[in-house]
C-alpha cells in the first residue's frame, strides 16, 4: 500500500500531524457557524485571501524561501482577517444581510487579487525579461497550490505555524465559549444580557480568518471552507445536546481528514478535494441514519 | 441602596438617518421619570410610540442623544454588566434548532456574570431552580428546547431574565399574540415574581389590559411622556391623547379586567366568582407542547 510506504518516510508526519490539529479545530468552528447560519463565511474568506496573496506577489514576496514564506503568510493573514472584519461590518451596514456582505466582499477580493497576479506577470515580462516563462509558472503554481493546497510540503516549520495557531484558536474559543454560545443562540438580545455582540462579532470573524488560512496552507481552498461546514452539519444530524454535538463534529472531521489522506495517497488524488469529499460521504451517512433512528424510535 | 430603581433626567433619543432619503427620526423628546424600588410599572404607548427605544436606553444599548440615566444608582451599561437587570424580548429570535436543554438556556442568563475559568456557584444553581420552578418548567429541565411550545419558550425565557438574580426586569411586549386566559396566567407569574423576588418590574405594551392585570403604575409615551401615575388616574381622554384616538370603549372594557385581575388575586376568590380560567392552573401554562 502507498500509505504504509508513506508512512515509513519521516517527512510525512508534519503533514499528518497538522491535517489532525487543523480538522480538530474545524470540528469545534463549525458547530458554530453551521448554527450560527454562517456556512457560506468559509467560501468568503478564503476567496478574500487571493487578494492577500496578490498582495504578496506584487511586494515581490513569492514564498520561494522560508522566510519568503513566513512573510508571505503574514501578509495572507492579515488580508484574510482585514476580509472577515469587512464582512462583518457589511453585515451590520446591511441590517444582518450576510450574505450580501460575503457576495461583496468576496468578489471585491477575488477580483483584486486576479489583477495583482496579472500585474505581477507583467511586471515579471517586463524585468526578468529572459526569465519570463519561469515567473509565470511560479505564479500559477501558487493559484493550484491555493486551490488545491500542498500537504506533501508541509514540514516542520510550516506544521508548527499552523498546529500553533490552531491551538491559539482552539484556546481562545473556549476562554469565550459562554459568550459565543450566547451570541451565536440569540444575538437580537445578548447585549442586554451584557454579551458585546459587536466585540464577539469581530472576534469571531478574526478566528475564521485565522483558521481558514491556516487550513489552506495544508490542504487548500477547497477544504479551508468545507471543515467549517461538513462536520458540525454531520454532527448536528446525530446529537440535540451541545457537547456529544461537539466531539461527534471533532470526530468526523479527523476521521475524514485521515480517511481522505488515505484515499488520496492510494489513488494519487489531490489530498484537499479527498478530504472534502470523503467528509461529504460521512455527512450522507448521518443525514440516512438520522432518517432511520427517527423513523424507528418514538420521539 | 439607592431610592429609585431608574431615573431618567431630560433624556431625548434621536435614530439617525438610515440611508438615502431618510431624515433622523426623534424617538424620545425629554423624558424625565423616576420608579420607585419594587414597583410595577406599565408602559403604555402606540406602535412607534418609542416604548422600546425607551427599554434599549434603560438597557444602555443605546445611548441618550440627551439627559442622563441611572439604574439601580448605576449607568444602565454597568448594572446591565452587574446582572442587576433582566430582560424578555418582544420577538424570541432565538435559533430554536439549537442543541440546547430548558437548563442550558436558562443558565445563559448568568453568561456575563461569570469568568471563563468559573463554574456556576451553589448560590447560583440554586436560583436557575428557583426561576425554573417559578415559571413551572422544572418537569421539562432536561428537554430540548426544539421541542417545546410558542408559550413554553417564552417561560424559558422568562427563567433567563431571572436567572442572574436581577433587581429590575424588562418585559417588552409580553402579551403579544396570547390569548385572554394566557394574560391573565401571565399577570399572575408577574404578581407572584413580584412578590417573591421584590423585583421591580417593566412592562411594556400597547395592550392596556396587560397594563390593567400587573402595573400599580402607569407610564403613557408617545415621544414625550404624556402621564406617569397610578392605573386609576387612567381617563379616555389621556388615552385618547397618547393613542391620537377615541379609546373610550376599550378604556371601560380595560376596567372590567382590572377589577377581575384584582378578584383573581384574592385567595378567597373561587372560579365561579369571575369565570377567570386560571384558578387551578400553572400561571402561563398554555397546556400545548409541540
Amino acid at each position: 500500500m502507498k500509505t504504509i510506504e508513506l508512512l515509513s518516510q519521516a517527512d510525512i508526519y508534519p503533514a499528518i500531524v497538522a491535517a489532525i490539529v487543523i480538522s480538530i479545530m474545524g470540528g469545534a468552528l463549525s458547530i458554530f457557524v453551521v448554527l450560527k447560519r454562517l456556512a457560506f463565511i468559509g467560501q468568503g474568506i478564503s476567496h478574500a485571501a487571493f487578494g492577500g496573496v496578490g498582495i504578496a506577489l506584487v511586494l515581490g514576496v513569492s514564498g520561494a524561501t522560508a522566510s519568503s514564506q513566513f512573510v508571505q503568510l503574514a501578509i495572507v493573514v492579515a488580508f484574510s482577517v482585514f476580509a472577515a472584519l469587512w464582512i462583518a461590518a457589511l453585515t451590520r451596514d446591511q441590517q444582518g444581510r450576510t450574505d450580501t456582505a460575503i457576495g461583496v466582499v468576496l468578489s471585491a477580493s477575488m477580483a483584486l487579487g486576479f489583477i495583482l497576479f496579472t500585474f505581477a506577470e507583467s511586471r515579471h515580462d517586463h524585468d526578468e525579461h529572459g526569465h519570463a516563462a519561469h515567473g509565470h509558472e511560479d505564479e500559477h503554481h501558487i493559484i493550484e497550490e491555493i486551490l488545491f493546497g500542498n500537504i506533501l510540503d508541509t514540514n516542520w516549520t510550516s506544521a508548527s505555524i499552523a498546529i500553533g495557531a490552531a491551538l491559539l484558536i482552539l484556546a481562545v474559543v473556549w476562554y469565550i465559549r459562554r459568550q459565543l454560545i450566547f451570541w451565536a443562540f440569540d444575538e437580537p438580545v445578548c447585549d442586554a444580557f451584557g454579551v458585546n455582540s459587536t466585540k464577539i462579532t469581530n472576534l469571531f470573524m478574526v478566528i475564521l480568518a485565522l483558521a481558514v488560512v491556516m487550513a489552506m496552507q495544508i490542504a487548500g481552498v477547497v477544504l479551508a471552507a468545507a471543515m467549517l461546514v461538513l462536520p458540525g452539519a454531520a454532527a448536528l444530524n446525530l446529537s440535540t445536546k451541545l457537547r456529544p454535538a461537539f466531539m461527534i463534529s471533532i470526530a468526523i472531521g479527523t476521521a475524514g481528514a485521515l480517511l481522505g489522506l488515505i484515499i488520496a495517497f492510494e489513488g494519487t488524488y489531490p489530498i484537499g478535494p479527498s478530504i472534502v469529499l470523503t467528509q461529504s460521504v460521512m455527512y450522507l451517512a448521518t443525514l440516512i441514519i438520522k432518517k432511520i433512528l427517527t423513523t424507528r424510535l418514538p420521539s | 441602596m439607592p431610592t429609585h430603581a431608574i431615573e431618567l433626567d431630560h433624556v431625548s433619543y434621536t435614530y439617525p438617518s438610515t440611508g438615502i432619503g431618510t431624515s433622523p427620526v426623534a424617538a424620545l423628546q425629554d423624558i424625565t421619570l423616576q420608579v420607585d424600588q419594587s414597583t410595577k410599572l406599565g408602559i403604555l404607548g402606540p406602535n412607534g410610540g418609542g416604548k422600546s427605544t425607551l427599554i434599549k436606553l434603560i438597557l444602555g444599548i443605546l445611548k441618550p442623544t440627551a439627559g442622563k440615566i441611572h439604574v439601580l444608582g448605576e449607568s444602565p451599561a454597568a448594572a446591565r454588566k452587574a446582572g442587576l437587570v433582566g430582560y424578555l424580548p418582544q420577538h424570541i429570535q432565538s435559533h430554536r434548532d439549537w442543541p440546547l436543554s430548558v437548563q442550558q438556556v436558562v443558565e445563559l442568563g448568568c453568561t456575563s456574570k461569570l469568568k471563563p475559568w468559573q463554574r456556576l456557584s451553589a448560590q447560583d444553581q440554586q436560583a436557575i431552580s428557583n426561576a425554573i420552578e417559578f415559571v413551572e418548567m422544572q418537569e421539562l429541565i432536561d428537554r430540548p428546547i426544539a421541542a417545546l411550545s410558542g408559550g413554553q419558550l417564552q417561560r424559558v425565557m422568562i427563567a433567563r431574565a431571572i436567572a442572574c438574580q436581577p433587581k429590575l426586569l424588562i418585559l417588552d411586549e409580553p402579551t403579544v399574540g396570547v390569548d385572554i386566559a394566557g394574560q391573565q396566567r401571565f399577570g399572575n407569574l408577574i404578581n407572584t415574581l413580584h412578590r417573591e423576588l421584590d423585583l421591580t418590574i417593566i412592562v411594556v405594551t400597547h395592550d392596556m389590559r396587560a397594563i390593567a392585570a400587573v402595573a400599580d403604575r402607569v407610564a403613557c409615551l408617545s415621544r414625550t411622556l404624556h402621564f406617569h401615575d397610578s392605573p386609576d388616574g387612567l381617563s379616555p381622554a389621556v388615552l385618547a391623547q397618547v393613542f391620537a384616538h377615541d379609546v373610550a370603549g376599550v378604556f371601560g372594557e380595560i376596567h372590567i379586567d382590572a377589577h377581575r385581575a384584582q378578584d383573581c388575586d384574592d385567595p378567597e376568590h373561587t372560579q365561579t366568582d369571575c369565570g377567570c380560567p386560571h384558578t387551578d392552573q400553572s400561571p402561563t401554562s398554555d397546556g400545548g407542547e409541540q
